[in-house]
């Protein structure tokens, strides 16, 4: 027994530090994504728990059946169903003590290094999820009560248990993707996992709930079986051996069909609880919901098989429900399943939406339709309603070039593909500009981007900058510009900026926060302006620079309409590193401020490799640059507010909390327990 | 009473026990014994119902092992010839942890314990851990368990070995003192000792009972002779 408890700690210590450092992966690949912390949490647990009940469940009949205490029990008074019974609730209970643990620990962690991470997630919201290990533990608990009733030897029964439940599921899983990657959407995730991440998300499927508890008692019945078996040693008893295994076997035969019975009457209910249910949405995704009117519908065109159907169908269902809050656009939903709804597929179908697609109608006529196979999100859902349903306002980014600018057509890692086809998805055309050789600047022109002039710009080309940020032979009776700038004195535009209120200077930073060393880590945005309002929290990583200070030009300087305000965007160390002038009276709305300039002090903040390599609000804050630039303030959003899941870590925060979390909490609660148990020892 | 008809037992081509019949009587202390092989323990385990025989049947008060096994085992008590006891439990929280087992009323629990302590006299060992008992204080433990709720039938199953002088005689007594309120199986190969507290042996050779030996009221020495005598008749 003593061997038992000091098994159960290492048990317990082990599956503590697994599951830490499979969270904490989990959460590092994560990072600025849309998941959920408790979604995360979940299937960080998951795959370890299997492990944890096998340990767990692995000496419980074996040590038994080695000791020789089995005859004892066999001898008493008690049906075999009722030893496996006390057996199986001794497991679970301890492997459901090691879960709640574990989740306590995570709790306490997060809080200490990722605060913000935590600080929006309840408890409660955990619970679901929660709810989905003790199913699983409960079905991992009895296999390991039936694998330890078949083995005498206690590390075969745990290796058994283990490869049954971890090595075999996921290398078929595995196998069947490999072998067949276009089937890869049908298998869908994982089953385990998929099953641990529907009900962290409140996607409750009665079918799953039945398996798991079908699947349960067969395995204790089996188990059951197994030990009654131990009687039939003699010749004779045979028959009654054959008997006890083929009514296992049926058992497990009667599980899978029951199973399916329960997958064919399968109900999926989409819990609210702890909040979880809900699908959080970025203060865009709001702003756009509440400000477009009427109705639009939205049309999920794929069969309900379809493993993306639920995902599918609770993000839709959640989008509803924020539209019928905010009280803005009414969104219908209809589901059209190609296999059933024949009359409605062929109606789509002739309309050329293919299978697999989101269909957006206005009015009864199809507006827009998004293959599900290309990915959707909640940014480009809201960025179609507020195309289909808007007034038509699309207008055009237009960028420079001839002077060694990034270009927006560039793929690579310099380039700033990612970031315009945001803008496209926002409703934005970009365009490319020649400032020398182009006639005009066209009147659909929303601003003008600078992305890192490498030469200079010329005189006449200076003038037709100026003349369009005044209004002057232009419909427009003022102009917008954003400029990246690579340096503080090449170009041309930084005389430019300095007329207009900005002044580049080099940076002379105090003590920042860094990743690389060389980035400066940006989390102040304590002004209010459109732009960073909604980044409390957030963080804009900028590379090696540029600061910016009032010039001569702004400040009280002029009066009325050309009075010039100078705002600070971004501030780290002491020096401003993105700025923003606007021009017009105090007070008055956009018709009568019609300049708007804003200059970050650094230019690939934005390309597609920073983009690509890191999670912060750097693509938000460039968008709402763009929509505050071109009058549409109420739209800047930060995704990463709601939507997304930012710890907030650097570098060194991050390895602490592996360490603290991973390593040292599990080895210390593994030395506790061993110093309990041999407390206990000594005192008797 | 315990009555045991045509006991069969088989372990593939190895016929352990033929035709076993015999039934002992509240009161009674019946010993079997035999030469090592000759299908004691397997007898006992079977009695146990740890074991299902291939033939026969058996039954206290008329209560069958196989049709109502658990009214069977309630009347049951069984001592290991190597005591398996959970070595971390104290001596109080082991027995307490088996009378619970066995389904005894919690409000009767104490009162079980305290008798089958007195009678195994381990009153003053209760609050060792088991682990630290030697093999005889061990063995007493394991008979305490036996007899803890007082059941209908005892079987022990070689219960003077590995015992010095001194605790073989204490194990006579307690032995003798449970007679009194059970039927009593012992299995062993002490003969001198048995013969001291049983009423009743039966000799057995290659699984069948081969002789029946009574003891009450007989001296030890004309016990153990018959006794020889069957035994090397047995094995002729």
């Amino acid at each position: 027994m003593a061997r038992s408890l000091y098994s159960t700690a290492f048990a317990l210590g082990g599956f503590l530090a697994g599951a830490a450092a499979l969270f904490a992966f989990n959460l590092d690949a994560a990072e600025g994504g849309q998941a959920k912390l408790s979604s995360i949490w979940t299937v960080s647990v998951s795959p370890v728990l299997p492990v944890l009940a096998a340990l767990l469940g692995m000496d419980t009949w074996s040590d038994e059946r080695r000791s020789g205490r089995i005859e004892l029990l066999l001898s008493s008074p008690i049906r075999e169903k009722d030893f496996v019974l006390g057996k199986f609730f001794g497991v679970w209970v301890m492997t459901m003590f090691g879960v709640a643990v574990f989740l306590f620990a995570s709790l306490g962690f997060l809080k200490a290094y990722a605060p913000q991470l935590i600080g929006e997630t309840a408890l409660l919201g955990f619970l679901p999820g929660f709810v989905a290990l003790v199913m699983q533990g409960a079905l991992w608990s009895a296999v390991s009560i039936v694998a330890s009733a078949l083995f005498s030897n206690a590390a075969a029964a745990a290796t058994a248990t283990t490869v049954l439940l971890v090595a075999l599921p996921r290398g078929l899983w595995f196998a069947l993707s490999s072998w067949g990657p276009q089937g890869r959407t049908s298998f869908g995730e994982m089953p385990i996992d998929a099953h641990a991440f529907d009900f962290a998300s409140g996607l409750v499927s009665t079918g799953t709930v039945l398996a798991y508890v079908i699947f349960t008692g067969a395995m204790l019945f089996v188990a059951s079986k197994a030990v009654a078996v131990l009687r039939c040693g003699s010749r004779g008893a045979s028959t009654l051996r054959f008997t006890t295994k083929l009514s296992s076997f049926l058992a497990v035969v009667f599980a899978v069909l029951a199973s399916a019975l329960a997958y064919r009457l399968d109900l999926t209910l989409d819990l609210p609880v702890g909040g979880t249910g809900d699908t959080r949405f970025s203060a865009r995704t709001r702003s756009v919901l509440s400000e477009a009117r009427g109705a639009v519908s939205i049309t999920a065109f794929l069969e309900r098989s379809d493993p993306r159907f639920r995902q599918l169908g609770h993000f839709l269902r959640a989008l509803k429900r924020e539209a019928d809050e905010v009280s803005g656009i009414r969104i219908d939903l209809r589901y059209v399943d190609p296999t059933l709804d024949i009359g409605e597929a062929q109606r789509l179908v002739r309309a050329g939406v293919g299978k697999d697609s989101l269909v957006f109608e206005r009015n009864g006529r199809i507006a827009d339709a998004v293959r599900l196979a290309d990915g959707y999100s909640e940014r480009l859902i809201a960025s179609i309603i507020e195309r289909v349903a808007l007034p038509f306002q699309r207008s055009c980014v237009y960028w420079t070039s001839g002077h060694g600018e990034a270009s927006f057509a560039d793929y690579g890692a310099e380039g700033m593909s990612d970031i315009a086809r945001d803008l496209s998805l926002d409703g934005y055309g970009n365009r490319t500009i020649d400032l020398a050789s182009d006639a005009a600047i066209a009147d659909d022109c929303a601003l003008i981007v600078v992305a890192g002039a490498r030469t200079d710009f010329s005189s006449v080309e200076l003038d037709r900058v100026r003349a369009y940020l005044e209004g002057r032979g232009s419909k427009n009776e003022g102009g917008r510009l954003l400029v990246l700038l690579n340096s503080a004195d090449t170009g041309g535009i930084p005389t430019l900026l300095s007329e207009w209120g900005i002044r580049p200077v080099a940076a002379s930073l105090g003590q920042t926060r860094t990743i690389s060393g060389t980035d400066v880590i940006i989390t102040d945005f304590t002004l209010d302006h459109a732009v960073t309002r909604p980044f409390e929290g957030q963080q804009v990583v900028l590379e090696k620079p540029i600061a910016f200070v009032p010039s001569a030009a702004a400040g009280d300087v002029g009066s009325g309409a050309d009075l010039k305000r100078f705002h600070g965007l971004l501030h780290a160390g002491g020096a401003c590193l993105a700025a923003g002038v606007d021009r017009g009276e105090t007070g008055a709305d956009l018709a009568i401020r019609p300049t708007r300039i804003i200059a970050v002090g650094d230019v690939g903040f934005v390309m597609n490799g920073k983009l690509r390599a890191y999670a912060n609000a750097n693509r938000d804050f460039f968008l709402n640059a763009v929509k505050y630039l071109s009058g549409r303030d109420a739209l800047t959003e930060s995704g990463t507010e709601a939507d997304r899941l930012v710890s907030g870590m650097d570098r060194e925060t991050r390895a602490r909390f592996v360490v603290a979390f991973s390593i040292v909490f599990p080895g210390g609660f593994f030395l506790l327990l061993v110093a309990a148990i041999a407390k206990r020892r000594r005192r008797q | 009473m315990l009555e045991v008809r045509n006991i069969a037992f088989a372990y593939r081509a190895n016929r352990v026990l033929r035709d076993v019949s015999f039934v002992v009587s509240p009161g009674e202390t019946v010993c079997v014994v035999g030469d090592n092989g000759a299908g004691k323990t397997t007898l006992l385990r079977i009695l146990a119902t740890i074991m299902l025989p291939d033939a026969g049947s058996v039954r206290v008060d008329g209560h069958d092992a196989l049709k109502t096994p658990l009214r069977f085992r309630r009347e049951l008590g069984y001592l290991q010839e190597n005591p398996s006891l959970y070595e971390d439990m104290t001596v109080k929280s082991y027995l307490n942890y088996r009378a619970r087992l066995k389904g005894e009323p919690e409000k009767r629990i104490r009162r079980r314990i305290g008798e089958a302590s007195e009678t195994c006299r381990i009153t003053d060992i209760m609050q060792k851990q088991i682990r630290s008992l030697s093999f005889g204080l061990k063995k007493r433990v394991a008979l305490a368990d036996a007899i803890l709720l007082r059941p209908r039938v005892i079987l022990l199953d070689d219960v003077l070995a590995g015992l010095d002088r001194t605790m073989r005689e204490a194990a006579g007594e307690i032995v003798s003192s449970v007679a009194a309120f059970s039927s009593v199986i012992v299995t062993g190969h002490e003969l001198t000792d048995l013969a001291r507290w049983s009423t009743r042996f039966l000799v057995l050779d290659q699984g069948r009972i081969v002789a029946t030996v009574p003891s009450a009221g007989l001296d030890v020495a004309t016990v153990v002779g018959r006794l020889d005598a069957a035994l090397k008749g047995g094995q002729h």
